[in-house]
């Protein structure tokens, strides 16, 4: 008995080494482009182009920080950064949640075609139909404009979210509606009243899993907005990438920042995104 | 009374699903069409005359087939390295050792930058002269040279793209299985020690096992991202050097919006969506038997 506990004592301390050696080397791998960005950042133009490469900055200077908004309109890019992916993120929780809640609780007929359907979407790529929906915006006025953007991004996240909040609402027992039913409410009134309080974890999940969509992309903004005024901050970014003479300094801080947002708001919800996946897209 | 109330009740169900399945049509259905009727509209051509002309030009475009073939090694490699990586950290990860939830935030940065900026960080690293990474690989191996090219040199150059990906994308798959390995009830691994079981036994009638649905699923909608994946080459390579980085997504978006032959690119996008859909029918099929 007490061999057994002790090689299981052993067996476990060599779990632990292998497993801290592992979460070190790839600890390693995930920051070390992150650490020379953000040493980049902190230098001039001149010392990112001096010899040899130093991984602390010899000469501290917020330089790029400041020039990133003056010298180009990263405020106006942010703006519409934050506009269009708080606007897709509301939006297509919304729109997500009524449906899941329509797939979880209501047996129409064709609703499993129906379900299928909304799962073949998430198939579809986005160049498969760029083309002929930037035709379309522009018929209607629509192009060079945050509008034609979110309409975009809300229906590229409706899957994701119909389906997350499905497995979501399926885990809430029915007796609730039936409970509001008995008492006289509406489906309506028992959908935003009774259910989705409940349902707020996996609501957050959506929210972030759409914000990160849309402040992320870059196909869709890059066809659909050709004007520096409507232009996002990824957008913004790729266009710096692309000009003749990059500015690594100036590059590597609006690459930071506009990735600060997202990175912000994984660290502190990540905890709503693993449970939704889990929930929503991993049960099988 | 109850009759009358599931009547009802089968009609509110269409209200509810309607504002989506109206929105999946307009945008995505229906653009999803005219490009398919591009496809098989003469070049420049109104109306509806029919010509297979497109699909025919794409059976003996050199460029088009090393981008196929670039997008299914990219896919591949990068399922390859986000499967290893994503398993071994989340085995790691669930041990409850001091100091995990340090290690998974840091584990997660790669995901929580975005893809353009993601091709950025490794743009620059790899620059010949200025970057980190020369210099990296020369405190290792001092006879490394000096101004070693990586992504203006053919055979590295798509070699780095998938690796910069890799790191882009393993997190994903790490807290997905995470959350897989988390369901896995105790009792069982405490049973199967009881009963004298070793470690790779147990991995492998338990863990495995466990996680199989899940990492079917996180492999599934990899695949389907990584085949999309646009942004990540734009910044890193554009496509280059030529086109030896070229992925489909790019060169659909370059061929209609810097070539503008429309028929020709939506043929292109026609074919990669087939392609694309025939790859994922295993996974549509397992998910809707289990619903």
């Amino acid at each position: 008995m007490s061999s057994r506990l002790s090689s299981e004592l052993r067996e476990r301390r060599v779990d632990a080494v292998m497993s801290y050696s592992l979460l070190v080397l790839a600890a390693a791998f995930a920051i070390f482009p992150f650490i020379f960005m953000l040493s980049t950042s902190f230098k001039s133009e001149a010392e990112s182009l001096s010899l040899p490469v130093s991984w602390i900055p010899k000469h501290f200077t917020l330089q790029a920080y400041s020039e990133m908004w003056t010298l180009k309109p990263f405020g106006v890019y942010f703006w519409n950064s934050i506009v269009v992916s708080g606007v897709t993120a509301v939006l297509s929780t919304v729109v997500g949640a009524l449906a899941g809640y329509g797939f979880s609780r209501f047996q129409f007929r064709g609703r499993t075609s129906l379900l299928a359907f909304f799962l073949a979407t998430q198939m579809i790529s986005g160049v498969l139909v760029i083309g002929p929906y930037f035709q379309i915006l522009a018929a209607l006025d629509l192009y060079n404009t945050l509008t034609g953007l979110i309409i975009a991004y809300v229906t590229i996240c409706l899957p994701f979210a119909a389906w997350m909040s499905k497995g979501y609402f399926d885990s809430i027992p029915k007796e609730l509606d039936e409970a509001g039913l008995v008492d006289g409410a509406s489906r309506l009134q028992i959908f935003f009243r009774i259910i989705c309080p409940i349902a707020v974890p996996g609501t957050v999940s959506t929210l972030l899993f759409a914000f990160l969509l849309a402040w992320q992309d870059l196909l869709w903004a890059m066809c659909l907005v050709s004007i520096d005024e409507k232009r996002t901050v990824t957008l913004g970014v790729a266009y710096l990438v692309g000009e003749f003479v990059i500015q690594w300094p100036m590059l590597t801080a609006a690459s930071l920042i506009g990735s600060l947002p997202t990175i912000l708001l994984y660290l502190f919800l990540q905890r709503y995104y693993v449970e939704g996946l889990a929930r929503g897209a991993v049960k099988g | 009374m109850r009759s009358g109330h599931a009547w009802h009740d089968r009609h509110i169900g269409y209200l509810f699903v309607l504002p989506a399945t109206l929105m999946l049509v307009v945008v995505l259905i229906f653009p999803a069409f005219i490009t398919l009727k591009a496809s098989v509209t003469p070049q420049g051509g109104a109306g509806w005359h029919f010509t297979l002309a497109h699909y025919q030009k794409t059976l003996h475009d050199p460029v088009l087939l090393q981008t196929f073939k670039n997008t299914f090694a990219f896919v591949a490699w990068s399922l390859v390295g986000h499967f290893i990586l994503g398993l071994s950290l989340a085995l790691a990860l669930n041990q409850a050792l001091p100091g995990q939830t340090f290690f998974r935030l840091v584990a997660l940065i790669p995901w929580t930058i975005p893809d353009v900026v993601a091709g950025i960080f490794f743009r620059w690293v790899l620059n010949p002269i200025h970057g980190a990474m020369n210099p990296l690989i020369r405190m290792v191996f001092p006879s490394f040279p000096a101004e070693f090219t990586w992504l203006s040199n053919p055979t590295l150059a798509f070699p780095s793209v998938i690796i910069a990906n890799v790191w882009r994308g393993y997190p994903l798959v790490m807290v997905m299985l995470l959350a897989g390995l988390m369901a896995i009830p105790r009792e069982l691994y405490e049973a199967a020690a009881v009963d004298g079981a070793g470690r790779l036994r147990r991995f492998f009638h338990i863990t495995l096992p466990g996680l199989s649905t899940i990492i079917t699923i996180a492999l599934a909608l990899d695949m389907v991202w990584e085949f999309r994946r646009f942004a990540l080459v734009v910044a890193m390579t554009g496509g280059g050097p030529g086109t030896l980085t070229e992925v489909l997504s790019t060169l659909v978006y370059k061929t209609y919006f810097q070539f503008f032959t429309f028929e020709y690119a939506s043929a292109m996008a026609i074919l990669m969506s087939a392609v694309l859909f025939v790859l994922s029918l295993p996974y549509i099929i397992l998910v809707g038997r289990e619903r």
